[in-house]
């Protein structure tokens, strides 16, 4: 059994300071359970300390750590060394950031401003329903209607949909930003329904989905967010 | 790490290969959705500029000779494969946003195998060449199915939140999913019925055919123009230059839409 690989990676770097883009390849040998994070990890401690590059949980929960590996748009931390070269089928990597939001240094990108497209959904409850029963405070939601949308709730914005898209980013807010307004459409325990309603079916809502279904194959919470823009397209 | 199939070497294929592998086959499909649809486009308006050459019969019936030339003839087959794929997988799309139907990879092998079969029909009927069919009946039957796909999808958007615009587009394309199909069939059944400018001009004096080609025209524009904006819109972000292609779409596709209709009340 292979216990270590000799990997390339090519990382696209960026230099604010200079405005200068280029791309970095460093040799690493890595254990085959290695996460890219830890590989990322061992670049900065090893060989180059100026390489930037965000995480923040490292469990699949946060999506601070997306980035294209191999022109996919991954979570970084759920990607082992083994799996990745037998998914790619090679050893040398290409590592770029999502291309959603400008870049701030190498793989970091301005996730505020990739916020802000999810924050036009108001993707919070703005005028919450009474509680249903005297004895309880809060607003119960029946299974039923919870099983309607549970699974896009998990959503973590970590924007590989977005980046897989094949509407560009120059006017979709994105699938997940459509996932959060479809999610609120749907929670009995709003009753603002038209602002979401008003969003998704603007310019730069869900005329701009293409049903290519990228966003669901590429989602590492494994929710199906072609299936959710399809019922906001059919009618919520 | 697994042996590289022979084929995934070629340049194009292994990048059709690595693109499915990363964004899905949907995906993949998806693009050739659009490639088809903007070279439709433009077959379209070739197929009308051919057309209003029909005010001249004796000049329209010396350009069409080239078309019987054996080449021509495998262009006018290979134009096929954008109209039959453009069309089922619209349906598919239609099934999927709107009919509710999630099991979307058997009907994403349909649709490759249904266009190959159409294919594989529309060839070995232009190699007999000599099919006949009563152009009423055959019109009235693709019609009236057609009629009665758009009306379902009209039924099942009226829940929808969506703008008239767009909820036209998905109505027009329902109704052309069968018809450019059965237009591109009906024209090989027998190649005379395409080159004799006096037959063609004969069959546009029914009313009916005139109803059946004017709605061909008028959704086939309207699907056309509404798909090059969209796609475009996904590209461009300024209002200005929205603004500018919306106006310039617009005219471009109003124009040949008056071509086709002053064609088919001129005669």
């Amino acid at each position: 059994m292979i216990t270590t690989y000799q990997i390339t990676l090519k990382i696209h770097r960026y230099d604010p300071a200079l405005q200068k883009h280029w791309t970095q390849e460093y040799q690493v040998e890595a254990g085959r359970i290695m996460r890219f994070v830890d590989v990322l990890r061992k670049i900065n401690d090893e060989q180059d300390p100026t390489l930037a590059w965000g995480s923040s949980c490292e469990h699949g929960q946060c999506g601070t750590c997306s980035m294209k590996i191999n022109g996919k748009p991954l979570l970084s931390c759920e990607l082992l060394v083994e799996n990745a070269v037998d998914f790619f089928n090679t050893t040398t990597f290409e590592i770029e950031p999502l291309e959603v939001a400008p870049r701030i240094r190498d793989l970091i990108i301005d996730t505020e401003k990739a916020y802000e497209r999810v924050d036009r959904v108001k993707p919070y409850v703005i005028d919450p329903a009474p509680a249903d029963h005297d004895d309880v405070e809060e607003n119960q939601i029946s299974p039923e209607d919870l099983e309607r949308y549970v699974d896009a709730t998990r959503c973590i914005n970590c924007f590989c949909c977005s980046s897989a898209c094949i509407s560009s980013h120059r006017t979709f807010l994105g699938p997940n930003a459509m996932l959060a307004a479809v999610v609120r459409v749907m929670d009995p325990r709003e009753r603002e329904k038209q602002q979401r309603l008003d969003v998704l079916y603007n310019e730069n809502g869900v005329y701009r989905c293409h049903s290519s279904k990228a966003c669901s194959f590429v989602c590492p919470k494994e929710i199906d967010v072609a299936h959710f823009i399809a019922l906001a397209k059919e009618g919520l | 790490m697994k042996q590289q199939s022979r084929l995934g070497t070629i340049p194009g294929i292994s990048y059709v290969q690595k693109t499915a592998r990363n964004r899905g086959w949907p995906y993949v499909v998806a693009w050739l959705h659009r490639i088809t649809g903007l070279m439709l486009v433009l077959y379209v308006f070739l197929h009308i500029l051919t057309l209003s050459g029909l005010s001249d019969p004796v000049g329209f019936e010396q350009k069409m000779q080239w078309f019987q030339k054996l080449i021509p003839l495998f262009f006018d087959w290979f134009l096929a494969i954008p109209v039959i794929f453009h069309s089922l997988n619209g349906g598919r799309l239609i099934l999927y946003e709107l009919f509710g139907n999630r099991l979307d990879q058997p009907v994403l092998r349909g649709v490759m195998v249904g266009s190959g079969l159409y294919l594989l029909m529309l060839a070995v009927i232009m190699i007999m060449g000599d099919q006949s069919v009563s152009p009423f009946l055959f019109w009235v039957y693709f019609f009236l199915a057609s009629i009665l796909c758009g009306y379902l999808v009209t039924l099942r958007l009226k829940r929808s939140g969506a703008t008239l615009l767009w909820k036209m587009q998905r109505v027009s394309g329902t109704f052309l999913f069968l018809m450019v199909p059965a237009h591109m069939l009906f024209m090989h059944l027998d190649p005379v019925i395409g080159r004799d400018a006096q037959l063609i001009l004969t069959r546009l004096q029914s009313p009916f055919i005139k109803l059946v080609d004017l709605l061909l025209v008028v959704s086939v524009l309207y699907h056309g123009g509404y798909g090059v904006i969209g796609v475009c819109r996904d590209y461009l972000s300024f209002r200005g230059a929205q603004l500018a292609l919306l106006v310039l779409i617009t005219t471009l596709f109003f124009g040949f839409g008056l071509i086709g209709v002053k064609l088919l009340f001129l005669v």
